[in-house]
């Protein structure tokens, strides 16, 4: 638990980009040395104001712990070191195991709805439905799912939004030129799932270009909105 | 001369280094015995430490753990047979220079 005395140094450092672990126990470890160093002064004969401020001195100021601290690059987060691999490539990747898992999750439907609760081509129940929803999903939801998770933390984490903005870019034009084909046909006695992926790029149509800049106007308006607020609230006094 | 700055950035790891060699110890304890086995010649700011402590653990020179003593949880380091080796480096080479230094102030 931190204390309001290191509270606004925990707050910098996390905003600078240390790691939240190294975070955590720096606070804690100096919040120990300096009920030390008071403990000390106090045993000296010092009251308990001089104490906290002798200590303080020693301690160093929150700017000097600050420097020190930044000036040891491997303190701070995996995705601070490496912003373009957390916030560009990893969410590229997660397209398409988003799509994949999509097609894991329509098969394991299929499966379960015939094998399990006995449903045919002629009675599918829901199936139609959840394959439809599923194919909708990879199409129109992964892109902002992958975009929005590295946009949120990179405004959680205080990053620079210069990558998760490329990276969203990005997902947005791979998403929309991405094809994601879930579908369910009445072939008898179950039913028949089919599923594919393909990308139509160069050639991007007019729904396409709805997809991509769908995603980045859902994406990115609410990102930089919440990035004007928290700026406004912070200078206020 | 590239290498001796880096020696000098290096104080710090070196001591803690030497000190933790001979016990384990947490921040506080370790503030206190620089200042003692220095005879007070070098005071480092206490809170230093701990960014130098957790850099050296990520880079495997010490561990970390956390001990409880009359109800008060600290983080005790120690140093690891890779930290041990690094404070043969830096002993080595600090005693280099100060013989170095040493030889230029006598013939001075």
């Amino acid at each position: 638990m931190t204390t309001r005395r290191f509270e606004g140094l925990a707050q910098r450092l996390l905003r600078a980009g240390i790691a939240p672990r190294h975070v955590r126990r720096l606070i804690a470890e100096l919040e120990a040395h300096f009920a030390d160093l008071v403990a000390e002064q106090r045993s000296a004969g010092l009251s308990q104001a001089d104490s906290e401020t002798q200590a303080t001195v020693r301690l160093g100021t929150d700017d000097v712990l600050i420097a020190n601290i930044l000036a040891r690059p491997e303190l701070r987060s995996w995705a601070r070191q490496w912003p373009w691999l957390a916030f560009v490539v990893l969410p590229l990747l997660a397209l398409p195991v988003q799509f994949v898992l999509s097609m894991l999750a329509a098969v394991g439907v299929l499966a379960f709805s015939t094998q399990i609760l006995g449903m045919t081509a002629l009675h599918p129940g829901a199936v139609p439905w959840v394959v439809a929803g599923l194919q909708a999903y990879g199409m129109w939801i992964a892109p902002m799912a992958a975009a929005g998770a590295a946009c949120f933390l990179a405004l959680r984490s205080g990053a620079p939004l210069a990558w998760p903005i490329v990276g969203s870019a990005l997902i947005a034009l791979l998403g929309a030129a991405t094809n994601a084909s879930f579908e369910w046909t009445p072939e008898v006695p179950r039913g028949a799932l089919s599923a594919g992926i393909g990308l139509h790029f160069p050639d991007v149509g007019l729904i396409s270009s709805l997809r991509a800049i769908l995603t980045i106007l859902t994406v990115l308006t609410p990102i930089l909105w919440l990035r004007r607020r928290r700026r406004e609230l912070s200078s206020l006094p | 001369m590239a290498q001796n700055a880096s020696l000098m950035s290096g104080v710090p790891e070196l001591l803690v280094l030497r000190l933790l060699s001979t016990q384990e110890m947490y921040g506080y304890e370790l503030a206190r015995a620089v200042r003692e086995s220095t005879r007070q010649a070098i005071s480092l700011g206490e809170g230093v430490l701990y960014p130098a402590l957790h850099a050296m653990e990520s880079r495997g020179f010490v561990k970390a753990r956390r001990r409880t003593v009359s109800g008060r949880t600290r983080v005790y380091y120690a140093i690891t047979p890779r930290g041990n080796r690094r404070l043969g480096e830096l002993s080595g080479e600090w005693r280099r220079i100060a013989g170095g230094v040493r030889a230029l102030l006598e013939g001075a």
